[in-house]
Parts: structure tokens; C-alpha cells; sequence
């Protein structure tokens, strides 16, 4: 089986784990139409080559960053979300947001 | 073996997930800490030598709880607890209990098999965000008792049972004591650490409480060609004392 390294449990077969997307930078939620905002959400790139995607340990709901080459289906690496998100993310209350 | 009065699992406030089946098998419980423990299933001396070699007990009815969160290893330090940096390792605390650290910041908490409750007690007694603004990041409790079976399984043969149904490798020169697996068993997630009894190799199984009569089932299935059969709790504290 196919096996891929988990940055808390360690390597373990490719069934453990379920992908989760594309990271992609989130945009200004205040900027954008509602449809744009669902692209954001729902749409992804469907780059081919090296890309990086969520992917979740299920057993222990962990959830991290894999580099995936998207034509060889090669894991070129993986490491926790923490190493690209650093700070948290506050939501401004929807009242206060200026409409687009 | 001493002749316990007869406890029915059902009248009892706390019983197993699985209690029917023990209760089927011929299981004489014992209640500890208001919980019905399958103690044993009617000879307690060829339970002992099933748990040598390869045996499954039942121990839903002991105590277990967690924490977890932002703080949470500090403030069970705060309470006395000694734990170790690595995340998934298991942790011997004084009186008998395992702080099983499944993350950096999430400790799941087994009693020894004595299961006098005290520490956990303790800890549930203790936890309290006070009221300051904004709390103390002491983290939160994470209730374990009745969100997850508990089973053990022992013996020379268990590593051969466990590489049927999951795929870490478990054998004991790969998997040393107090290391923890959080991975599928039997095509379901979890948690398997490694707590020997004396000599004998022997690992707690923790997994959800819904499924908990699927993977009881599955387990004896895989450990019908070793021999294995359930053993009570006696076979198992007994298994701790005598030289193998």
C-alpha cells in the first residue's frame, strides 16, 4: 500500500489519510461578491505539478500540509499547518462589513 | 480465586458498551468505581495462561478521562503529573495511571488496573476556568469515559493477532513499551498503547464506543487461531505479580 508520513503519527498507509484541498491564500472576505467567495471556497486550481494540499489523519483528526505532485502522484513532503499558519484569523462581525 | 457474588452488568449505573457479550460468555463481575468489570469468566488459572499467550479482557467499566487545549500539559503538571515531551508516549503516573499524550496538547488519562479512580477523581475535581477574563489557558476537559471502549489484549502472541487487523508494526522490538499507535484496526481508528504485564507483552485498545461491539468481535475473530479467548480483570492484575 501506498504510504504516506504524517507529521504527528509517522508513516502509515494512504487509507488513514483524506484530502482535504488545495491551501490557497484566503482573500479579503469584506472585497469580495458572494460568488467570488464561493470560487474561494469550493473551486480549486487543478494544477499539474507539485502542489500543496490539506490532508487529515483520520484516527487522529489531525489535519496537515502535504506537497503532492499532482502527475506522478509523488509526496514530495509533508509538516504540520503550524509551519505556514502562524496567526490566528479573527472574522469582523457581519454587521460591521462594508458590502462590495 | 475468590467467589464473588454474582453482579448483573444491567442492573449496574455503569456498564460496558459490550456487556451483553461478557455477560453471554459467562463473565462474574465486580463493581469498581460504580462500574461492572468482567473480573472473571469461571477459572481464574487458565485465564492465566490465556493471557500468556493470547487473551482480551474487558475494561469499559474502569476509569478514564482527558484534557486537552492551549495549556493543558502545564496546568496537569501544576496538578503533579509527570509528562514527557514526546507526543504519542504514555506517561506512568504515582497510584498507577497512564497519561497517554496523543498530541502536544491533548492527554488522554487510563487508571491502573488497581482502578481506585483516585488521581482522575482528582482532576475532575480540580479543573475549573475561574472567572477571570480572558481564562487562563489551562485547556479544557475532554470526557473519555463514555466516548470510547477500553479493552486489553495480552500475550506472547498479540503482536502476530494485531498485524491481521492494523498496520503498525507492534512486534515489541519495533514498538517499545509506553509508545501509543493511533491508526485503523480492524478498519476502524484506534488508539492501541503498549503497557506490558509483567514479561508478557500486553496493549491497551481504545476505540470508539458505538463500534465497541464490531471490534470486540473482530478481535476475538483474529485471535481464534492463537488460542484467544476473554480473560477478566484477575488474570490480568495477576499477570503483573507472578514471574512468567
Amino acid at each position: 500500500m501506498k504510504v504516506m508520513n504524517c507529521p504527528l503519527n509517522g508513516p502509515r498507509n494512504i487509507s488513514e489519510f483524506v484530502w482535504g484541498g488545495e491551501v490557497k491564500p484566503m482573500p479579503d472576505e469584506t472585497k469580495l461578491s458572494d460568488r467570488e467567495w464561493a470560487e474561494y471556497v469550493f473551486l480549486e486550481n487543478n494544477t499539474a505539478g507539485v502542489v500543496r494540499e490539506w490532508w487529515c489523519h483520520v484516527p487522529t483528526s489531525f489535519w496537515f500540509i502535504a506537497e503532492r505532485n499532482t502527475v506522478t502522484d509523488e509526496i514530495v513532503k509533508t509538516y504540520p499547518a503550524s509551519e505556514v499558519f502562524k496567526a490566528r484569523v479573527d472574522f469582523a462581525p457581519k454587521s460591521e462589513r462594508a458590502k462590495p | 480465586m475468590g467467589a464473588l457474588p454474582k453482579v448483573f452488568a444491567q442492573n449496574q449505573l455503569r456498564r460496558s458498551p459490550i456487556y451483553r457479550l461478557t455477560q453471554a460468555a459467562g463473565a462474574f463481575c465486580e463493581v469498581i468505581n460504580s462500574g461492572a468489570v468482567p473480573m472473571h469468566y469461571g477459572n481464574s488459572d487458565s485465564e492465566l495462561d490465556r493471557a500468556r499467550r493470547m487473551a482480551i479482557a474487558d475494561l469499559s467499566g474502569l476509569p478514564r478521562t482527558g484534557f486537552k487545549g492551549t495549556g493543558t500539559v502545564d496546568w496537569l503538571a501544576g496538578q503533579g503529573l509527570t509528562i514527557g515531551p514526546d507526543s504519542n508516549m504514555a506517561y506512568r503516573q504515582d497510584g498507577g495511571a497512564l497519561a497517554a499524550r496523543l498530541a502536544p496538547t491533548e492527554i488522554f488519562l487510563i487508571d491502573g488496573l488497581e482502578a481506585t479512580g483516585a488521581l482522575i477523581d482528582r482532576l475532575n475535581g480540580a479543573w475549573n476556568w475561574g472567572t477571570e477574563k480572558p481564562r487562563k489557558l489551562i485547556g479544557y476537559p475532554m470526557p473519555r469515559q463514555d466516548s470510547h471502549a477500553w479493552f486489553m489484549i495480552t500475550g506472547d502472541a498479540a503482536p502476530d493477532m494485531f498485524a491481521k487487523i492494523c498496520g503498525v508494526d507492534l512486534r515489541p522490538h519495533k514498538f517499545a513499551p509506553g509508545r501509543i499507535a493511533q491508526t485503523s484496526l480492524a478498519k476502524m481508528s484506534g488508539i492501541v498503547i503498549r503497557d506490558d504485564r509483567g514479561a508478557i507483552p500486553a496493549f491497551h485498545l481504545l476505540a470508539d464506543v458505538a463500534s465497541a461491539e464490531y471490534l470486540w468481535g473482530a478481535v476475538l475473530d483474529a485471535m481464534s487461531e492463537f488460542g484467544g479467548a476473554p480473560v477478566g480483570l484477575q488474570a490480568l492484575r495477576r499477570l503483573g505479580e507472578v514471574p512468567s
